[in-house]
């Protein structure tokens, strides 16, 4: 089942995602990214369902880079974890978008910060968070082992424990997952977590 | 919530009404939505009245010469068998295969509508649509009309300028690309000899053999699938069909009788 | 649009079969409508004639019929101003696909065999669902007495399917005369068993020369 997971530390923000995509019994695909890069420096990690969740991400990455060409100025994370937020919230009157998201942005007088935002339109700041089957072990494991200014090595060490949890306490565990790191320098892919090949081709296009 | 009916319009205006008819066959075609407060309750209710074909199995897969497409043939409502010989893999154009699961007039007119916005593609543009390209007009259409009962579970295979492309899509808006696809209510079996036998590079034959050894197996295990298994093969030249065999004949091919000699006759048990 | 009742469906029975030849096409269907136990009447005809050379054969609810009917009726109308020649099997065939599809959020209750003869002159029979999933065939039944009267003409008749490659040749092996006793008896049979089909059968025989009608008289209990 679904395990999102993200940590703020020292100058970066990381979000873990599994990369399976399931219906029902069936794995169809194991190394679908979940976690998008939204712009130069904002990571999307997002659970839900498959189609709620593309068609979600992609609106909002692309209203994103939007405002950046008619303003010439990015969004900072809050704006753009606000902007998530309000989409969210009006479509929940109509037909609502059921996927849950965690928002990480480095922006350069804040610094790193990490959002959450439910598919009921919650939005909370956060320093660490989880969504899905996976939470019930990460939360505590990062409760007890988070702390203040980690260093990325700290942290992927951290994220590796919860996958490493994840893989041994939950039934329907997903096999790989994938690590993505958001600092000064911008967003990008920092490590897969594979357990199980998937034949040849990466992540949907 | 607008409904997307681009595509649909008469070829051309027609002139003068019908009195007769209410009827407006001037007016650019839609669909007609019932008028009760209770849509879902409605929708589920008439959706079991008519009830589409659900169980297949169906499955392509990538490999180093291109793509195999291959599905069974059977449909049925409840537990009565109502086709032996549906063409579950729809010709969308000489290099794009799509196949079908799920409701068999939802598959059949949409992949017919997909076909009809390709060739527009090809036309305004000059080149073939890619297989992402089609394969995503496909997800947004039926996105466009989630949650009101439209069954699809389709893959969308061919060859384009980047070489071979699968798709899976589904009528929950879920569109994944990926090199090896099993839908519909026979897939667990067919995963389960497609995975097994599956090699990066195999050759043509052995593909097709795969895919039919699949399907096959699938339909024997599987009470909704059955009929012909029917594989085809999406090269750098399009599509060709590679067989079309009985899964009843397959079966004797696949596992011939031989007679065993009796070794004890039945004897009577002594009553105890 | 007007606010109609939650539910606006009924089923009124009936049984159709088509049998495609070489060069005719058999459509039949009995004249019994009835809904629950009570039969409204033995004399309505389920069959409608669309074009010279195709007709449609439709069980399920009258009022959706009718309105079905009409519908193509008008277009095929249409079409005739427009073209000035009759719309051929094939393309009635697709037409009625569409409408029913049109209608999938509110669909026609209507179970249809389309019969005729396409332009090389060859029967062909199309049978649907109630939302327009198609298929020509050599043969179908639709309606209440489908699941008696199809497998018995998978018996008579069954062909190799059009999917085998190497294709085998599917015609139907019957005379136009075998193919009409063939639907007699398999009235007559589906009429023991199904409270929906009874009272008389309409047999409509399309070839080279035309359209010929024939009666049967059916059991009337």
């Amino acid at each position: 089942m679904e395990c999102v997971f993200g940590l703020v530390g020292d100058g970066f923000a990381l979000i873990v995602a599994d990369t399976s995509a399931v219906n029902s019994i069936l794995v169809h695909k194991s190394n679908e990214d979940k976690v998008m890069v939204l712009d130069s420096h904002k990571l999307l990690g997002a659970s839900g369902e498959g189609g709620d969740r593309v068609q979600f991400t992609e609106y909002i990455q692309k209203n994103v880079h939007l405002y950046q060409f008619r303003n010439g100025i990015p969004l900072t994370t809050a704006a753009a974890a606000n902007f998530t937020r309000g989409e969210l919230a009006t479509a929940l009157r109509k037909n609502p978008y059921f996927v849950n998201i965690l928002l990480a942005g480095y922006d350069k007088d804040i610094g790193p910060s990490l959002y959450f935002i439910d598919y009921i339109a919650t939005l909370h700041k956060i320093d660490k968070g989880a969504f899905g089957y996976g939470s019930y072990f990460c939360l505590s494991m990062m409760d007890r082992h988070y702390h203040q200014g980690m260093t990325v090595e700290e942290a992927v060490d951290l994220a590796d424990k919860c996958i490493m949890e994840i893989r041994s306490r939950l039934v329907v565990a997903p096999p790989n997952f994938v690590i993505k790191i958001v600092d000064k320098d911008g967003a990008r892919e920092y490590a897969w977590r594979e357990s199980i090949k998937d034949a040849g081709v990466a992540a949907t296009a | 919530m607008k409904l997307d009916t681009s595509g649909l319009e008469a070829p051309a205006p027609i002139l003068g009404g019908i009195d007769d008819l209410s009827v407006d066959f001037a007016a650019a075609q839609s669909f007609d939505l019932p008028g009760c407060a209770d849509f879902d309750g409605f929708q589920k209710d008439a959706v079991q009245m008519v009830k589409p074909a659900k169980g297949t199995t169906t499955l392509a897969f990538i490999f180093k010469e291109g793509v195999i497409v291959a599905a069974d043939s059977r449909a049925s409502m409840g537990g009565y068998i109502s086709s032996q010989s549906v063409k579950k893999i729809i010709e969308i154009n000489p290099y794009m295969l799509g196949t079908m699961a799920g409701g068999a007039a939802d598959c059949q007119f949409w992949h017919r509508n997909l076909g009809i916005k390709c060739r527009l593609h090809e036309l305004a543009n000059k080149r073939r649509i890619s297989v992402t390209g089609a394969s995503k007009l496909l997800a947004n259409i039926l996105y466009s009309y989630r949650g009101m009962g439209l069954s699809v579970g389709t893959m969308i295979a061919g060859w384009d300028e980047k070489g071979p492309g699968l798709y899976y899509v589904d009528s929950e808006g879920g569109r994944l690309k990926g090199t090896r696809f099993s839908v519909g209510s026979g897939s667990p079996y067919a995963y389960g000899v497609l995975d097994n036998g599956y090699r990066y590079d195999l050759s043509i034959e052995e593909a097709a053999e795969l895919g039919r050894r699949a399907i096959y197996h699938a339909t024997f295990r599987d009470g909704a699938s059955g009929g012909v298994a029917s594989v085809y093969f999406v090269g750098p030249n399009g599509w060709k069909k590679m067989s079309g065999d009985d899964v009843g004949e397959l079966h004797y091919k696949y596992y011939p009788v031989t007679t065993t000699p009796v070794e004890q006759e039945m004897a009577e048990v002594p009553a105890a | 649009m007007s606010r109609r009742g939650d539910w606006v469906y009924e089923n009124n029975g009936g049984t159709c079969v088509a049998i495609a030849g070489a060069d005719y096409c058999v459509v039949a269907a009995d004249t019994r409508l009835s809904t629950g136990y009570s039969i409204y009447t033995r004399d309505y005809s389920k069959i409608c004639k669309l074009a010279d050379k195709c007709v449609l054969a439709s069980s399920g609810f009258q009022g959706d019929i009718k309105a079905l009917q009409k519908n193509l009726s008008a277009r095929h109308l249409i079409y005739q101003h427009q073209h000035n020649k009759q719309m051929s099997c094939p393309a009635m065939a697709q037409l009625l696909s569409n409408t029913l599809y049109y209608k999938r959020f509110f669909p026609y209750y209507a179970f249809n065999v389309l019969g005729g003869l396409d332009n090389e002159g060859k029967g062909c029979v199309f049978t649907y669902d109630a939302v327009g999933s198609y298929e020509r065939v050599g043969y179908s039944s639709q309606g209440s007495g489908s699941t008696l009267i199809m497998p018995v003409l998978d018996n008579q008749l069954k062909s190799p399917s059009p999917l085998l490659l190497p294709a085998k040749d599917s015609v139907t092996p019957l005379s136009e005369m075998e193919a009409v006793d063939l639907v007699k008896d398999v009235f007559a049979s589906a009429t023991e068993r199904d409270i929906y089909t009874g009272d008389k059968l309409e047999i409509v025989i399309i070839n080279a020369s035309g359209i010929q009608h024939e009666f049967m008289e059916l059991r009337k209990d």
